[in-house]
């Protein structure tokens, strides 16, 4: 037998479901966008760009927009600034680094759901154990500086997209502290005396001149990957603010929205629009980020 | 320098607890009364005070067998004075501390037990269909020479940039017309190709040497005894931090199970097993839930602990998703 033939036979499997699984779903969804297809329906009617007009135009689907566009631009930058802190202080501790990683990797090893579920009681207006911590360091504050009102957190719309936003930085800024730890492993010790010698003096400064440039492929890569999973989170939104999408839709994150429009409420022309948009996105921003890697890296 | 070092550990320990705040709520919470909980008392784990198991008592009402037997012993009673009697005995039978009650609960309340048994069947089922998958696939792209190598490759390459949750809504279209929505292949197919796999298991086999293979064929093996007893064991490493990030990444999964499971809860995977409950449970049923939540996140938590270093490399693998 010949290695074309081996080959063949070796990848089919592969290669069937790769075209079953992923490239012919999204074929699908892009004839799908432009139709006003519903499971169970006799007929099949071609919309044109009608769907993706109402995307632009209606505002349930601006605040959708918003809402992710807001989640990814806190989410993204927090996670990942939190997750260089937190490995440069760890780095250069003298001891107990391995405790701190282990405890800040906890939450992205946990069932997201569950820990969501457990948010939401610990955000409970009444019986949380946020807003009763806030009332017992309210009660030693001398009057007026804390508001007359503990916060509805969940449900009050000035707060609920930080909320989330918080849990999502939450779970996931230790994923980032790790790729931070593996890549400062990566800096060689020499480059800092070097910088010394050259007069920089402070750790700022030699942060700025040695470790963040050298930290450059990591922080490329703890981008791409932050993003993705920013842009995909369902998790959360699904558990507190179903159905719906949070108070005054400020929560409407498009994950959600593909579930809610395309399965739930089985506008499937609609639902598949969002999905293309989804997907436009984050390749978008896949292909970039990698651009941008491979230039600084030449 | 000292003073340093202490000012580090004082801002790790204030994020610490941040982080962990929502593991002692949970655990706290799995082994509290419903009262405390409300009411904020009995510190982290309860004062464990016998409680009385409202459902267990409304449940057992003595039937006319054991007030004929009650009556008559010792005869000549007043029936208040019996049901009295029976009422205690019913109290007593059904008091308990609460962090049993909370962890019976977890598993009465709902099939917990059958959650679990398809999360580990879903999440086995997948890894190992992705590997038998995966791996012949990455051979013929490391260590083969044929014509459209190059074209395969950049395939998978293209495949690593489609998140298949994207995908999800024409995937859940073609298997409910398939009408195999509700049932365990809807849950496992569209994670049995993994483009990372194959990447990962690819560059893993890039490295091993060619005469390997070479002597194997020498020795007349054919070219999928190769794969499975040459290459599989070289690639054992790799193997194991793959399987670490598909298994946490299933068991973990919500999104996927919530949209082709509709229902039927003998196919609830544990996530949706604890949504399904936190949808149902009034207040005096957050302890049970609770415990539910603990028993889901504890099998990874506890191998996480267990093998850390493993752990670490394994999730940080799908970074390069």
């Amino acid at each position: 037998m010949t290695q074309g033939r081996t080959a063949l036979l070796l990848g089919a499997p592969a290669l069937v479901l790769m075209m079953a699984i992923l490239i012919l779903p999204i074929l699908a969804a892009v004839i799908l966008s432009f139709t006003d297809y519903s499971l169970g329906a006799s007929g099949i009617r071609w919309v044109g760009f009608d769907n993706y007009g109402r995307i632009f135009g209606s505002s349930t689907y601006e605040k959708m927009l918003v809402a992710t566009a807001t989640y990814v631009a806190v989410v993204v930058p927090a996670s990942i600034g939190l997750g260089l802190g937190a490995a440069l202080l760890i780095q250069s501790l003298s001891r107990g680094a391995a405790f701190y990683k282990s405890v800040y990797f906890l939450p992205v090893m946990a069932t997201l759901l569950a820990m969501t579920i457990v948010w939401q009681m610990m955000l409970h207006p009444t019986i949380g154990v946020v807003n009763r911590g806030l009332l017992a360091v309210c009660g030693v504050l001398p009057e007026g500086v804390c508001p007359a009102e503990m916060p509805l957190w969940l449900g009050d719309r000035d707060y609920a997209i930080w909320v989330t936003c918080f849990i999502g930085v939450w779970q996931s800024f230790g994923f980032n502290m790790v790729l931070y730890l593996a890549g400062l492993s990566g800096v060689p010790r020499e480059l800092y005396g070097a910088a010394e010698m050259d007069g920089a003096r402070s750790a700022w400064e030699r942060f700025r001149l040695v470790t963040w440039p050298a930290l450059r492929p990591t922080t490329m890569f703890v981008l791409i990957t932050t993003s993705i999973r920013a842009f995909q989170t369902f998790d959360t939104v699904e558990v507190l603010f179903s159905p719906g999408g949070g108070p005054a839709k400020s929560v409407y994150l498009m994950m959600f929205a593909i579930y809610e429009k395309g399965i739930v409420q089985n506008l499937v022309g609609i639902g598949a629009a969002i999905t293309v948009l989804f997907l436009i996105s984050v390749m978008a921003l896949t292909v970039l980020q990698r651009r941008i890697a491979e230039r600084k890296a030449l | 320098m000292m003073f340093t070092q202490a000012l580090k550990h004082l801002v790790l320990i204030l994020g610490g607890i941040v982080v962990l705040a929502p593991f002692a709520v949970m655990l706290s919470y799995s082994l509290k009364s419903p009262g405390e909980i409300e009411r904020g008392t009995g510190g982290f784990f309860g004062a464990q005070a016998p409680m009385v198991d409202a459902m267990c008592f409304a449940r057992n009402q003595p039937d006319r067998a054991a007030l004929e037997a009650a009556r008559a012993d010792p005869p000549g009673q007043s029936d208040d004075v019996i049901l009295d009697r029976l009422e205690a005995e019913r109290r007593d039978a059904c008091s308990m501390r609460p962090a049993v009650f909370n962890y019976t609960k977890a598993f009465t309340e709902a099939p917990l037990l059958r959650y679990l048994l398809n999360g580990l069947i879903v999440t086995l089922s997948i890894f190992v269909i992705q590997v038998v998958v995966a791996l012949p696939a990455a051979y013929a792209l490391a260590k083969l020479r044929f014509w459209g190598r190059d074209a395969a490759f950049a395939l998978v390459l293209f495949c690593l940039l489609i998140p298949v949750n994207a995908v999800a809504l024409p995937l859940y279209l073609g298997l409910a017309k398939l009408g195999l929505t509700n049932s365990y292949a809807a849950l496992v197919i569209p994670w049995t190709i993994s483009a990372f796999g194959i990447f990962l298991m690819r560059q893993f086999f890039m490295s091993v040497p060619d005469d390997l293979v070479d002597a194997a064929r020498m020795d007349g093996m054919g070219e999928f005894a190769i794969v499975w007893r040459v290459m599989l064991p070289t690639a054992i490493p790799a193997l194991v931090a793959f399987a670490i990030f598909s298994v946490t990444a299933h068991w973990n999964d919500y999104f996927w199970p919530r949209i082709v499971i509709t229902g039927d809860r003998d196919l609830f995977t544990p996530p949706l097993g604890l949504r399904e409950f936190q949808a149902g449970a009034d207040g005096s049923l957050y302890g049970p839930m609770m415990a539910t939540a603990t028993i889901i996140v504890i099998p990874l938590i506890a191998a996480f602990l267990l093998a850390q270093r493993r752990f670490i490399e394994g999730i940080a693998l799908s970074g390069m998703k």
